[in-house]
């Protein structure tokens, strides 16, 4: 996209109940203030800010603010120096500020009935791929290589078969990889024959064409992967986490469902449990990402 | 009925989903287009419609196109976002110079590209590069099709050096835990894939006229190859998005009769969710008779740009579906229900044709370029329309006089409704609304709500409509200038003197909602009865008439349904919320595709082999797949 944004703070978006007569919680007189990472559109992204910051100021009787984040680390940064007190992240990111700076799991995304989801590895039904084996010299295209589904979930299927010896030497074993920018983009290049396999959340043949889905299958699926998740800063009053809580939690209600489409819309929220991202922490340490 | 709709909708959202930004952990949602390539594109869709609509070619990049995600139009989104001036391209428009206008937009589009490969090399880290790569790639959008379609070798030269470019912009890691650096090299060699491609093809200095504007390279063009790029709708079309989904009322199945059991009824139904029936380019865009007239209704989201002036409205008589029935005239009309259609004609909003059987034929050959239906194909499309019944509406009886169901209001208004006015030459509404004949009098009448198309012109009668299920048609009028009843209402007060009261208009309106109102006129779903389920079960309804086919040996027709039905039912799987069982439909599928290959060898044993192997594990889907 071509907005260009700063490193930290796009915009501040006052939801309607920052300028409210809400009485503030005592523990909370200033606005909670929201980091959002962009997923897609930025400047839809605003827009999806400014709906649902209104609404949930409306339903906690707290100032809400978001801003956009260029990235997780912005996010974190922000968390880590009081700039913001809550943050949308995905289940690595997470559990390295979790480690760097205490942060505090909330809520995790859940889709179609599940706070987790998986990698896969995907071919083309043609090709006559029929295992992991079966793509040593050939090419892959893998969505980002800090993706949980669309990277080193995958990955370590290749390692779980004894194909390779481990994160980093992937390219002992295939013919390229690639890194194609997303789900979509990996996806498509399998389907359009400029790879052999892609490697992408299980949803991603989802976003081919209703001809292409048919045109291909999955030889390989990861363990479950924690969806992404909702953390607050260290520090951040216990009462207002619950409010905050609690009102993302409505959102699961027939009445609210419209609004998830405002926050990368999952089909709902859980309370987060930081046990089921052991998986993730052991996942980072072996791709050396945490010590 | 509802798996054309489903499948060309779904369609639609992938093949905009040919760009999407970083990775999410779910399924991605549509891309919008950017706005310059959105604009790009409505440019080359509007300049091919003859006469060509200027006005909407410079609305195209002063305004962000219907339904954008973004809330400026190119022109705004190029002075915030880049430093290449549209001047030259805003004069040619300006001088209404068809060719110049192609020529300076897909200069533009070229040099964006440019300018964010450029920023991507140049990016001081790799987020910013990504960034900038993302947005270059989603320009060069605008010009896939036209090198898919035209250069296969150089669609999939420059689809690698994508893939290159974005992969050796190097990683900013996860809070800087897996950095990886950039490759320059790396980068700009692949950039010079994808630059030198477009300098060759797309930021040349005088293009070759075309008779039809496209994103096909210059190279192509020049070289005099004759080359079809696949057809397709501008940013801001809108089709196959229906939400709430009409309910459909069939005659025989309220009464308890199964479909299958009326094979030519059903093929009918087959007929009419086909695309295969019209010509190019509705068959490759998937239009067929239930785009418009979805589930026997109306789909009012239905819009196209060019072609429509709102929502709902579409020119069938314009030069984008069949060019040797353009009319020349920018009359898009209101699409009608056809609900109950027995009992409407005549037909058309003219009331131009008194046959039914005319009217079908006349969309098919002329509306959609089709070729010349078969006498069977056309009695199937009439058997089945003709099951369209009306939605029950327990507030009215079935002559038309309201229940006691009945709002009071609703009841004023009844007589109103059925008091003579002087400045009607003493008739009511009901005069021409009859309600013992479902609300119409099956004439034409002007009632001033036509413009005279010239001096002394007699153009301005319309068929009386039907008031039944108007709840749900807005807008109203032929070209759907009402928005309301109650604006309905307020226009016949208006135009005709009535001299009604706030009140009266009130009690009017109420009457003509309660009229229109129906007990269930939307569709419901559940986790049980899930839009695949009723699309699985429509499909192979459908299937069914090859019980009677295949005995005649009617290779024509089985054929045609062949193609559409297992084209349908393997688009269909990708709605399902099992997922799982998506590859046994995607197998059923093929087993009906096998049927048609059969047929095409003339091997009718084969066939007659694989249609039973189909009704078999169709009956084992419909058992567990749910």
């Amino acid at each position: 996209m071509a907005i260009h944004l700063n490193r930290r703070t796009m915009l501040a978006l006052a939801g309607a109940g920052a300028v409210s007569l809400a009485t503030p919680l005592a523990a909370q007189d200033t606005a909670l203030r929201l980091a959002f990472i962009p997923q897609e559109n930025p400047e839809k992204l605003l827009g999806d800010i400014e709906a649902i910051t209104g609404w949930l100021a409306s339903e906690i009787d707290v100032p809400v603010e978001g801003f956009v984040t260029i990235d997780h680390a912005a996010a974190v940064e922000a968390l880590r120096n009081g700039d913001a007190d809550i943050s949308f992240m995905g289940a690595l990111p997470f559990v390295l500020a979790e480690a760097e700076i205490g942060a505090v799991p909330l809520l995790s995304e859940v889709y179609r009935d599940a706070p987790s989801y998986t990698g896969r590895i995907f071919v083309r039904r043609d090709s006559g791929i029929a295992g992991l084996a079966d793509l040593r010299g050939r090419d892959i295209a893998f969505a980002d290589p800090i993706s949980e589904s669309g990277y080193l979930y995958p990955l370590a299927e290749f390692v779980e078969a004894g194909l390779i010896d481990g994160p980093g030497a992937a390219e002992a074993f295939f013919g390229r990889v690639f890194f194609a920018g997303g789900y979509q983009q990996a996806m498509q290049a399998m389907a359009e024959g400029l790879v052999d396999a892609a490697g992408a959340s299980q949803y991603a043949d989802l976003l081919l064409t209703p001809q292409q889905q048919a045109q291909v299958t999955w030889i390989a699926e990861s363990p479950p992967i924690p969806s992404h998740v909702v953390i607050a800063r260290p520090g951040l009053d216990a009462e207002v986490q619950d409010r905050f809580t609690n009102a993302m939690l409505q959102l699961n209600e027939p009445e609210n469902r419209d609004k998830l489409r405002y926050l990368y819309g999952p089909d709902g929220y859980v309370r987060a449990d930081s046990a089921a991202y052991g998986g993730v922490r052991d996942m980072a340490r072996r791709y050396g990402l945490l010590e | 009925m509802i798996q054309k709709f489903l499948g060309a909708f779904i369609a639609a959202l992938a093949s905009a989903l040919v760009l999407s930004g970083p990775v999410a952990a779910t399924p991605a949602k549509e891309a919008p287009w950017l706005p310059e390539a959105a604009a790009y594109r409505l440019t080359l869709f509007l300049a091919n419609l003859e006469p060509l609509p200027w006005d909407d070619v410079g609305t195209a990049w002063a305004e962000s196109y219907r339904g954008s995600e973004f809330a400026v139009g190119a022109l705004a989104w190029l002075n915030g976002s880049s430093d290449i001036g549209p001047a030259p391209l805003l004069n040619a428009i300006t001088r209404k110079d068809r060719q110049a206008v192609f020529a300076e937009a897909t200069r533009l589009i070229a040099r964006r590209i440019d300018e964010e490969l450029d920023r991507a090399v140049m990016a001081d880290d790799p987020a910013r590069a990504q960034q900038a790569v993302r947005t270059a790639r989603e320009l060069y959008r605008a010009f896939a099709d036209g090198i898919a379609a035209a250069d296969p070798d150089a669609s999939r030269r420059i689809g690698l050096a994508w893939l290159e470019l974005n992969s050796s912009t190097g990683s900013a890691g996860v809070l800087g835990a897996g950095a990886t650096p950039a490759s320059r090299k790396t980068m700009e060699a692949a950039r010079e894939v994808i630059s030198g491609y477009l300098a060759e093809n797309y930021l040349v200095d005088d293009f070759a006229p075309r008779r039809t504007l496209s994103a096909l390279p210059e190279t192509v063009v020049l070289s005099g190859r004759t080359i079809e790029v696949p057809p397709s709708l501008p940013p801001g079309s809108d089709m196959f998005d229906q939400d709430p989904l009409p309910r459909l009322v069939l005659n025989f199945e309220e009464q308890g009769i199964d479909e299958t059991d009326l094979p030519l009824v059903a093929y009918g139904d087959m007929l009419f969710d086909s695309a295969q029936i019209f010509g190019n380019p509705a068959q490759d865009l998937g239009v067929a008779c239930s785009t418009c007239h979805n589930r026997s209704d109306v789909n009012q989201r239905l819009f196209i740009p060019g072609a429509s002036h709102q929502p709902g409205a579409i020119d069938v008589d314009g030069a984008f579906f069949n060019p040797i029935f353009n009319d020349r005239r920018d009359d898009p009309i209101d699409i009608p229900s056809l609900r109950g259609l027995r009992f409407t004609g005549p037909y058309g909003r003219d009331g131009r044709f008194a046959s039914l059987r005319d009217f079908t034929r006349n969309v098919i050959v002329n509306e959609f370029g089709g070729d010349e239906p078969t006498p069977f194909m056309l009695d199937a499309l009439l058997a089945y329309m003709l099951e369209f019944d009306f939605l029950p509406n327990s507030m009215l009886t079935p002559d038309g006089q309201l229940t006691e169901a009945a709002p009071e209001a609703a009841q004023r208004g009844e007589a109103i409704f059925n008091t003579p006015f002087a400045a009607l030459g003493d008739r009511s509404c009901a005069s021409c609304h009859v309600p013992d004949t479902n609300f119409l009098d099956r004439q034409a009448h002007d009632i001033g709500s036509v413009a005279s198309a010239y001096d002394g012109a007699r153009t301005g009668a319309m068929d009386t409509p039907t008031l039944l299920g108007t709840a749900y048609t807005a807008p109203y009028f032929h070209d759907g200038s009402l928005p309301t009843l109650a604006a309905v209402v307020d226009w016949f007060d208006e135009s005709k003197a009535l001299g009604l009261t706030a009140a009266e208009r009130a009690d009017l309106t109420a009457y003509l909602e309660t009229v229109g109102a129906a007990d269930e006129p939307y569709e419901t779903f559940d986790a049980e009865n899930t839009a695949f389920r009723l699309a699985f079960s429509e499909l192979t309804t459908f299937a069914s008439t090859l019980n009677t086919l295949l005995p005649q040996r009617d290779a024509e027709h089985i054929l045609l349904l062949t193609d559409t039905v297992a084209a349908d039912l393997s688009a269909d799987a990708s709605t399902m919320s099992n997922l799982a069982a998506r590859p046994e439909v995607y197998a059923l599928a093929e087993r009906l595709a096998e049927v048609g290959a059969a047929v095409r060898g003339e091997d009718w044993v084969a066939a007659e082999a694989s249609w039973t192997a189909f009704k078999s594990e169709a009956d084992a889907i419909e058992e567990r797949a749910f």
